[in-house]
């Protein structure tokens, strides 16, 4: 008898412990609609209409990690606004939030990629939200600086020293056959959008076209620091690893070299950023050329509705002045208005 | 007689260089560990704060602003948790019917064979596989989801651990049972059970330990988010999720809180294993030696 | 099922079966507890068929389009321009595995032979749990000590060292001037996998009776001389097994591996160049890339070649030990 007791004893006790185990997740839960705690119930954004302050319902994000931090701001300022307004920001990558936003199981997918034909053809819906762009990076003890602020780089160049690697040596790049110093490449090691974007504007692809040869960083800061430390070194960056975001002003040792985009041989004035709100400006106007700035995009099944379509209205107007502090760039008045146009 | 003396100097020279050496390589592996925990400690100490443990991530935290990682410490130890009592219900049962009814026959090494090579699999794999069972039952990136695939990588280690104290068991004990007319399944769940109680727990923690600080198979099963899961189906974050994405970003704060994220991971693990071996030696004393 | 009762049994108990009354009902619960016990002891061989078998599913799209020739052997990883060469990956995953385990293995074995043969038990419980506490960190604390300590390390050190002393050497020259590369990878490897190493090689070393040990030093050997011409002779294979057991260890590593070793995806010339191991690509590409079906073939595809190879590690160093065990269990 007792060996039946003891039996259900330790069957009830290992339920027990699972049972808890599953059960505590749910007890410190804010005060929430019950449906929350159900699975991912925030598909069915209800489609009341968005007047103000009439707000409510749960939006789900998931996607790339390069726009969680910024979609946590958004969410954040948004549910100030729409108390009544719960959020599900997850990361992943942006291949997860394109699966996500396909399969039903998120309403916005955050992607900093540009959206491949494969996935459009599944009925993806998209919008870009902001712009970030690449810089490339030199150390200021860089043998011929002074000549490349004088004469900028042009994307041929660019594209001989990151993807053929037929340009070698620092003199090549400035002319001055005589100064020998070996260029060394930095890239990054881990998939990184602003790699795609960089090997794109150099003539290339994507991350993989980038020279073999060079060498490999883990990480934006990283990259950054190893190309300040590193004379002969030459890299890239998203806004805000080089400019810091405090001062706005570079960060010390580093150095922007010019893009000679209009190839006139020279660095023009507007080439040539020494401070972050330049190189906004110039992204934004679009005379920094586009690679190496580009769009990150929203992604929807379908053309967004309801709270869906309000939050994303919001983003493209009023959420909009929280970029910069992040190292976003702005949409233009008539980006913000083609972005809303083509969400009518 | 002057070469046999120098043989016997050569080979006691010899003996003394690879006692040497063998010091020396202890000193360097001991050493390891103390340069792992005096470089986590000294960057990462700095920025752990009592917000860092007591808050989830405000929005603009991965920017620097305020916040702290309660959510992926939560988070991992509900994803630790679940995969390990989710791992006990199938590896005492395997350990227990390994020492009663197989023993060292063939099926017996079969099994085992199997766990060592469970053991091991890399614990990306597990989260591929992870992600492709998710596809085929139809679950999402949720904390169900990282607890199914925790509890796959820690059951070889779990039951190969009891495995490991059970058969340590002495014969004798177990003999006694069975000549009183205990079945072997009564055996099994008093005798062995009780008896290796310690054992047990400490494979249990052995394994809760790897669980927590498991960050690729977690990596597409668990998501990842700020807020504390309310269920089974919410994503979750984890610590060492934290500590990887953390250091991803271009600004030094939040680079920092990366640090004493990963010692906050550390000081959990070594709790473990602490507490593992505390507990063993109190339950050691209520077993028949 | 039925094949485990007969063999499974290895202390008489026949003769209680068959009694008729007193233990009948006992025994009936003890048989039904028996048969769902063995479906669930099952489990872990049915887990590594379905694991593989899951992945050549997962990854069928890719393996039929290809020539397997083509996605091991090939040198490009071009996925926008549908080019999928698996070769640099596979050679990042070996560089960095050779360089851990030759890292680590020459000082496993002395510290084990120590702990074995020469070590006070005092010693010897202190440096248990040492090893635990060092298998137990986590692997992105051993990444973020990676970067912290050996990447720096490696950059300062050991690659100025290299460029002064060993640059002719072809496979110490210095190619690229960041501590982020396989040496670096190597050296975070080789502490990770070292308690595994040194515990089974204890193990091993424990199986020699002790009466071989006492006969050597009986006729004057020194204890060096017996563990030479003794005690190593008797366990080569289980050491070959446990460097095979880290080595599988090492391949499968990824968040502390991809946090330093470059990952640049190209055949490695020098243990200074960078490297891109397959844990890493996958880990690395796997979250951005899913929603692509061919990329997400491929990567998974990835999981099977390491899943295949570490299962074959896996098998014949785990066969060998445990027929090494046996005679310490018997």
């Amino acid at each position: 008898m007792k060996t039946k007791w003891n039996i259900l004893f330790a069957v009830l006790m290992i339920t027990a412990l699972f049972a808890t185990a599953c059960g505590t997740p749910s007890t410190p839960a804010p005060a929430q609609p019950p449906a929350a705690t159900q699975a991912p119930a925030a598909t069915e954004a209800p489609t009341a209409a968005p007047t103000k302050d009439t707000l409510s319902g749960n939006i789900s994000v998931s996607g790339a990690f390069a726009l969680y931090p910024m979609m946590t701001v958004w969410a954040e300022e948004f549910q100030k606004l729409h108390p009544n307004v719960q959020f599900d920001v997850q990361g992943g990558g942006a291949g997860k939030g394109m699966t996500d936003t396909i399969a039903g199981a998120v309403d916005i997918g955050m992607i900093s990629r540009a959206i491949k034909p494969e996935e459009e053809a599944q009925g993806v819906f998209w919008v870009s939200v902001t712009k970030d762009a690449v810089f490339p990076v030199v150390s200021v003890k860089n043998p011929v600086a002074a000549d490349l602020i004088a004469k900028g780089i042009t994307k041929e160049m660019f594209n001989k020293i990151f993807i053929t690697g037929e340009i070698k040596t620092w003199g090549e790049v400035v002319g001055k056959p005589e100064i020998k110093d070996e260029i060394h490449v930095y890239t990054r090691s881990d998939s990184a959008g602003a790699a795609d974007t960089w090997a794109q504007y150099c003539g290339g692809k994507a991350q993989a076209d980038i020279l073999t040869t060079a060498i490999g960083v883990n990480g934006e800061p990283a990259l950054v620091d190893t190309v300040i430390k590193d004379p002969l070194g030459i890299g890239f960056s998203n806004l805000n690893s080089v400019f810091d975001s405090n001062s706005g002003k570079l960060v010390d040792g580093a150095l922007v070299p010019p893009i000679d985009a209009n190839e006139n041989g020279k660095a023009d004035s507007d080439e040539y950023y020494q401070t972050k709100a330049d190189a906004v400006a110039a992204v934004s106007s679009g005379k920094y050329p586009s690679p190496p700035s580009r769009f990150e995009n929203l992604a929807t099944k379908g053309k967004p509705t309801g709270l869906t379509l309000a939050f994303i209205q919001w983003i493209l107007t009023d959420g909009q002045q929280y970029l910069d502090a992040a190292g976003y760039v702005p949409l233009t008045p008539d980006q913000q208005t083609a972005s809303l146009a083509k969400l009518k | 007689m002057g070469m046999k003396k120098n043989r016997w100097q050569r080979r006691h020279l010899v003996e003394a260089f690879m006692q040497l050496l063998m010091r020396l390589s202890l000193v360097v592996v001991a050493g390891s560990l103390g340069l792992i925990l005096w470089t986590i400690i000294v960057r990462g100490l700095p920025a752990l704060t009592w917000d860092m443990i007591t808050q989830s991530p405000k929005g603009g935290f991965y920017m620097g602003k305020g916040g702290g990682v309660l959510n992926a410490i939560l988070g991992s130890l509900y994803l630790a948790g679940g995969g390990t009592l989710l791992a006990l219900i199938f590896s005492l049962p395997i350990a227990l019917y390994l020492k009663t009814y197989l023993g060292d026959s063939k099926w017996g090494r079969y099994v085992r064979l199997s766990l060592d090579v469970l053991w091991g699999i890399p614990s990306i794999v597990y989260g591929a596989f992870g992600f492709t069972l998710m596809l085929a039952i139809g679950l999402r990136a949720s904390l169900l989801a990282g607890i199914i695939v925790l509890a796959l990588v820690e059951l070889p280690i779990m039951t190969r651990a009891m495995d490991e104290v059970i058969r340590r068991m002495p014969a004798d004990l177990e003999q006694a049972a069975l000549a009183l007319g205990s079945t072997r399944f009564e055996v099994a769940l008093r005798v062995i059970t009780r008896q290796m109680l310690p054992g047990i727990v400490t494979a249990v923690l052995l394994a809760f330990g790897r669980g927590i600080g498991d960050a690729a198979s977690v990596l597409f099963t668990a998501g990842y988010t700020d807020r504390i899961p309310t269920s089974l189906m919410r994503p979750t974050a984890s610590l060492p999720l934290a500590v990887f994405f953390q250091l991803g970003t271009p600004y030094p704060e939040v680079q920092q809180r990366g640090y004493a994220s990963a010692l906050l991971l550390t000081i959990i693990v070594l709790l473990v294993s602490f507490g593992s071996r505390w507990i063993s030696g109190y339950l050691n004393k209520y077993t028949i030696k | 099922m039925n094949e485990l009762n007969p063999s499974a049994i290895t202390i008489e108990s026949e003769g209680r079966d068959d009694r008729p009354s007193v233990a009948s009902q006992r025994s009936r619960r003890d048989r039904s507890a028996r048969r769902v016990f063995s479906v669930i002891t099952l489990l872990p061989i049915f887990l590594i068929v379905v694991i593989t078998l899951a992945l050549v599913a997962r990854s069928w799209p890719i393996l039929s389009a290809y020539p397997l020739k083509d996605l091991i052997l090939g040198n490009i990883w071009k996925p926008d321009d549908k080019l999928f060469g698996f070769w640099p990956f596979i050679m990042g995953t070996f560089w960095v595995t050779i360089v851990g385990v030759l890292l680590a293995v020459p000082p496993c074995i002395l510290v084990a032979i120590y702990l074995t043969e020469y070590a006070h038990s005092l010693t010897r419980s202190t440096a248990k749990p040492i090893l635990d506490l060092l298998a137990a960190i986590p692997p992105v604390v051993y990444g973020v000590w990676g970067l912290l300590a050996i990447v720096p390390f490696v950059d300062q050190v050991l690659a100025p060292f290299s460029e002064r002393w060993l640059n002719n050497i072809p496979l110490f020259t210095v190619n690229q001037p960041t501590g982020f590369g396989i040496l670096a990878g190597g050296i975070v490897l080789a502490v990770m996998i070292a308690p595994l190493i040194v515990s089974v090689l204890y193990e091993i070393f424990t199986t020699v009776p002790n009466d071989l040990r006492h006969a050597s030093l009986a006729v004057g050997a020194t204890r060096w001389q017996t563990i030479r011409s003794v005690v190593l002779p008797q366990v080569m294979p289980g050491i070959v097994a446990a460097v095979v057991l880290g080595a599988s260890r090492a391949l499968g590593e990824t968040i502390a591996v991809l946090m330093v070793v470059g990952n640049v995806a190209k055949v490695p010339t020098s243990i200074f160049d960078a490297a891109y191991p397959l844990p890493a690509l996958i880990a690395n590409n796997y979250g951005d890339m899913m929603s692509i079906p061919l990329y997400d073939a491929a990567l998974l595809c990835a999981a099977l070649v390491l899943l295949v190879v570490i299962l074959i590690f896996n098998i014949l160093s785990t066969l060998v030990l445990q027929r090494m065990l046996e005679r310490k269990w018997a």
